[in-house]
């Protein structure tokens, strides 16, 4: 007898966001499959990879990652350069300095340095915050103010600020807001409530449900994006029918096994090679539990992951 | 005159006005001049918000005039009145644009008039999030200057927003108040038709942050009243323009609270003759909750203090349950009842205390709320315990009407005396509560004869009423459960189903837990349960319970009797107080808690129970539960009751005894029911235990066999 393979399609579909305006917008979501189950009905839109970029500049990032930036002068340059790698879709700028744990710097000095970047590239731009929620409520509702007109997504609205950022954002300059909650579907799930209960439109909610560095707890961040996919397409759960981005850069080019110098373990052989690994391990593993864009920092990751993706979808 | 009268009147003279003020510059510009107010997308926000079209030129402003003209019908309907209220605001809206013309500036320092429309953006966000908890409308002269300063101050002093508009403007300057956007005290101008420039970014709030489509009237009006808390404040003398724009106010969903003695509209036109009343009135007319920010106390306040011991070298005072009269109380009473952030010390301070001294403590939190149930009582009260802890230098234990309180020496050199207690109740109760306390007082008893008549006259007869609230509530008796899905973090599959005779099975989420849970937090963990649809009483099973745990376990879990322990029982997280499990040689069920180490007849200890139970997975046969559960009658009521608990380690049988006693008289009419249970002292094994249950004449043994 022969096999005829049943389609496993769903009813439901994640929702389509577009980010970004003009022709270098991008599409994320959309599909009515599982994560990468082209083989069930076509994927329309590819998951997609954005670069990221901090007011740091170059300061903190390692060698590997440097010398890709070389004569880069200001964050202008630095931003231009990143949107000319290869398979970059969008840009990421992070506002780390504004940590009041950190560097502090002020609201007006990091909104200031997003205009720049902002203006040097026409790729969507996603503003990200310190992780302060206390300071993001104050950063993301200028950064939402600094790029009207830009279809901009914000990283990320939280249980202790969403107001704030889900106001300023989805309502006063109508970008797309990012709800971060961490590694719980229920949590995940009751933030996207409450932002439309502000009067967000649904359909302008990207979800970052929270990672970690492949190995790091990993397996509870695959569990929750699965039981996401799950309840948004077979339980047709409009709450959790938004797509999602995983900022992966931050977490893994953190991580020992990314970070350790080769000097310090030789055993473990050359760092570039390790950060690259850990970053496209980690982001390919969540792309396959359901993530429709990561973000991601070496650009050999970005081109590595975009053709793996080329060829999946 | 009636108060259709009024306002048609007031309206009929302001459309005059506008008629000739727009006949005039046409006459003189002609109808294709320009008219439009600066930096707005929306021009004219109002008259755009409420009808969909938008005006350029003098001509379309006559035009604009035809449609208001047809709002302003002359029944005696309460629509016809707001019709002509918002008639009117629209006439005053054209007044003031026409001052607008050829770019002038009509507005001097410092009168703002028209608001840009970043403005709005910027205040609109804070509106959003409540930290703007309200727009105060400021209209007319107060009775002295003083007053009227004073009256501002206080909104001001809440983050509350203050427009002003006329003689309060000249008021607030002779008293040399500073105004302006920076300190959220915006004058707007002097004539009563500047009032619109605040209407026009109610309505602009309306369009930007609400989607509300420009033309859909119903919408804007509904979103007026739900999203912006805006109020009017109108000083006496009231004219009919005044009453009329008022009528405006009010079909927008915006209270007018006035001084003069006028018609009165319950919720909606209220007299408050005291202008210090003022405040307190229109935020209760409006129902704007201030949120508490910080505690004003002389010592510090934070978890970190919670553990703190006070030993009695170290003790300024003690008030002590155990010896003298003593006793904390939450009391829901009625709105009108409370003055909100009252304390009152009735009897000595601290400081009248002797240093060592025992005495009479008796503090009573009273709350009224709109959603405010006397269930919730007992909930806030025992946060107290944490509350009192949380203060640095006191120490707080027990409940109800055994509490002891210590009060540092250090702290007492602080400042600290009795009303700081009140206070931190105060902010505590406000702020956690803020979904269910509109207000709330407090009342603080130290005088020893006080203390004995409240806790014996108003305290104890409270208890006990609760008591037996508690001992009444059935499965059957109320209309609902409850989900929880607190522990799905962790155990994702897991939904625990709430009922009055089934607590949670961490034991800390009772059925009025969850009920309050979900009152406070209407999206959280807790979620109503409908119990319509029964499919079989004798083990519990409902179909709507089924559907929610259906949802609430994403389709993991299919369907969970509540009464049994065989058939479809409910799943367990892993934070299971006790463990259930079937014992098959004496034909009952032996009961392990978290705290016992030892082995139990089933041949497991409970960390082995504990892998077999948890996880969100149903285990027939293997049960968690909440301490509680043991004596309700609805325990394994499948399976034929409490009858069939063969064993529980001793010092969990002494917590139940009592209360399992009588509930096993009630059922069965057995006396000492517990006597007849095993415990690690008598067996650790199954042989061992049956040959004790003979010897008891144990009723499982004489059961139906459970498998």
């Amino acid at each position: 007898m022969p096999f005829t393979a049943k389609s496993g399609k769903f009813n439901a579909s994640i929702n389509t966001v577009e980010i970004g305006s003009g022709d270098k917008a991008v599409k994320i979501g959309g599909e009515n499959v599982l994560p990468l189950y082209s083989f069930d009905a076509p994927i329309e839109n590819a998951p997609k990879v954005g670069i990221e970029i901090t007011d740091f500049g170059m300061d903190n990032e390692p060698d590997c990652v440097k010398k890709y930036y070389e004569g880069c002068e200001s964050i202008a340059d630095i931003a231009k350069k990143a949107a000319s790698f290869e398979g970059v879709d969008f840009l990421c700028f992070r506002m780390e300095g504004g940590d009041p744990n950190g560097a502090n710097k002020s609201t007006e000095e990091l909104i200031g340095a997003l205009k720049e970047v902002a203006a040097a590239v026409d790729l969507p731009i996603v503003a990200a915050g310190c992780k302060n929620a206390e300071k993001d409520a104050e950063l993301l509702s200028k950064a939402a103010e600094a790029l009207d007109g830009r279809n901009a997504m914000l990283l990320a609205a939280k249980e202790e600020n969403y107001k704030t950022v889900g106001a300023a954002a989805g309502l006063a300059y109508k970008q797309i807001v990012g709800a971060e909650s961490a590694v719980d579907i229920n949590l995940a799930k009751q933030l996207n409530v409450l932002i439309g209960q502000l009067g967000v439109n649904s359909k302008s909610i990207v979800m970052n449900v929270g990672t970690a560095a492949a190995g790091y707890g990993f397996e509870y961040v695959v569990s929750t994006m699965d039981r996401i996919k799950a309840a948004a397409l077979s339980q047709n759960d409009a709450n959790l029918q938004m797509p999602i981005v995983t900022p992966v850069a931050s977490e893994t080019w953190s991580v020992k096994e990314a970070m350790a110098s080769e000097a310090d373990v030789p055993e473990w052989g050359d760092q570039e090679a390790r950060g690259i690994d850990m970053e496209v391990e980690t982001a390919m593993a969540v792309i396959a539990s359901g993530s429709n864009a990561v973000i991601l920092k070496h650009p050999t990751s970005i081109a590595t992951i975009t053709n793996l993706v080329k060829e999946l979808v | 005159m009636t108060l259709f009268d009024v306002v048609f009147s007031g309206n009929d003279t302001v459309y005059g006005l506008t008629e000739g003020a727009i006949n005039g510059a046409i006459e003189k510009h002609g109808a294709d001049k320009a008219i439009a107010f600066p930096n707005t997308a929306y021009s004219l926000p109002c008259y755009y918000g409420v009808t969909g079209t938008k005006v350029a030129t003098l001509g379309e402003l006559k035009d604009a005039l035809g449609v208001v003209k047809s709002l302003m019908t002359r029944e005696k309907r309460l629509n016809d009145a707001f019709m002509s209220g918002v008639a009117t605001a629209l006439c005053a809206e054209f007044i003031e644009v026409l001052k607008y013309m050829d770019g002038a500036v009509p507005y001097e320092e410092p009168c703002y008039g028209h608001l840009a429309d970043a403005v709005i953006r910027e205040l609109g966000v804070p509106l959003v999030t409540g930290d703007i908890p309200g727009v105060a409308v400021i209209l007319g002269s107060a009775p002295t200057a003083q007053e009227g300063v004073e009256l501002v101050k206080s909104y001001q002093a809440q983050g509350i927003l203050v427009t002003l508009v006329g003689g309060i403007i000249d008021q607030c300057e002779e008293m040399g108040y500073k105004t302006g956007a920076n300190v959220r005290v915006i004058p707007l101008g002097k004539d009563v038709t500047s009032v619109i420039h605040v209407v026009s970014v109610a309505v602009r709030a309306a369009l930007i942050f609400g989607n509300i489509q420009p033309g859909d009237a119903a919408g804007l009006m509904k979103y007026t009243f739900e999203r912006v808390p805006a109020f009017v404040n109108a000083f006496a003398p009231l004219d009919p323009v005044i009453v009329a724009c008022g009528a405006g106010a009010i079909a927008l969903g915006f209270p007018v609270i006035t001084n003069e003695e006028t018609f009165r509209v319950p919720k909606s036109l209220i007299v408050q003759k005291d202008v210090s009343k003022f405040n307190a009135t229109s935020l209760e007319a409006r129902d704007i909750k201030i949120k508490i920010t910080n505690i004003d106390i002389p010592v510090a306040f934070a978890s970190a203090f919670e553990g703190e011991i006070i030993r009695r070298g170290d003790m300024q005072v003690e008030f002590d349950g155990s010896r003298v009269d003593c006793c904390e109380l939450v009391h829901a009473k009625e709105a009108s009842e409370i003055e909100d952030h009252k304390i009152e010390v009735i009897g000595p301070d601290i400081d009248e205390m002797e240093v060592g001294s025992k005495n009479s403590i008796a503090y009573v939190v009273e709350v009224a709320g709109k959603n405010m149930q006397a269930d919730f009582e007992p909930v806030f009260e025992r946060k107290f315990h944490s509350y009192l802890n949380c203060i640095e230098g006191v120490m707080h234990t027990g409940q109800r009407d055994m509490i002891r309180i210590r009060i540092s020496k250090d702290a007492f050199a602080a400042g600290f005396r009795a009303k700081h207690i009140g206070e931190v109740l105060y902010a505590k109760v406000k702020s956690e509560f803020a979904a269910v306390v509109d207000k709330c007082q407090v009342k603080i008893y130290t005088d020893p004869a006080e203390c004995t008549k409240i806790r014996h006259e108003v305290a104890t007869p409270m208890f006990d009423k609760r008591d037996e609230r508690l001992m009444t509530l059935t499965d059957e008796g109320v209309e609902v459960y409850y989900s929880c899905i607190m522990c799905q973090a962790f155990s994702p599959s897991h939904v625990c189903v709430v009922t009055p005779e089934r607590l949670g099975l961490c034991g800390a989420v009772s059925w009025l837990d969850a009920k309050a849970t979900h009152q406070l937090d209407p999206e959280g963990p807790c979620q109503v349960i409908t119990k319509e649809r029964i499919i079989d009483e004798r083990i519990g099973e409902y179909e709507d319970v089924n559907e929610a745990v259906r949802k609430f376990s994403q389709g993991a879990l299919e369907d969970v009797s509540l009464y049994s322990i065989i058939e479809k029982p409910m799943t367990s997280c892993g934070c299971f107080e006790c463990i259930c499990g079937i014992e098959p040689l004496s034909n009952g069920v032996c009961i392990a808690n978290r705290e016992y180490a030892g082995m139990t007849p089933i041949g497991m200890t409970f960390p082995e129970l504990a892998s077999m139970t948890g996880g969100g997975v149903q285990t027939p046969g293997f049960m968690g539960h909440g301490k509680h559960f043991i004596a309700s009658k609805k325990f394994m009521k499948a399976e034929g009751g409490v009858a069939r608990i063969v064993w529980m380690p001793k010092d969990l049988k002494d917590q139940v005894a009592e209360r399992l006693n009588e509930t096993a008289k009630e059922m069965y009419g057995i006396e000492n029911f517990v006597d007849m249970i095993g415990d690690e002292t008598v067996a650790e094994d199954p042989e061992t235990l049956l040959a004790f249950l003979e010897e008891k004449g144990h009723p499982a043994l004489s059961m139906e066999p459970m498998m």
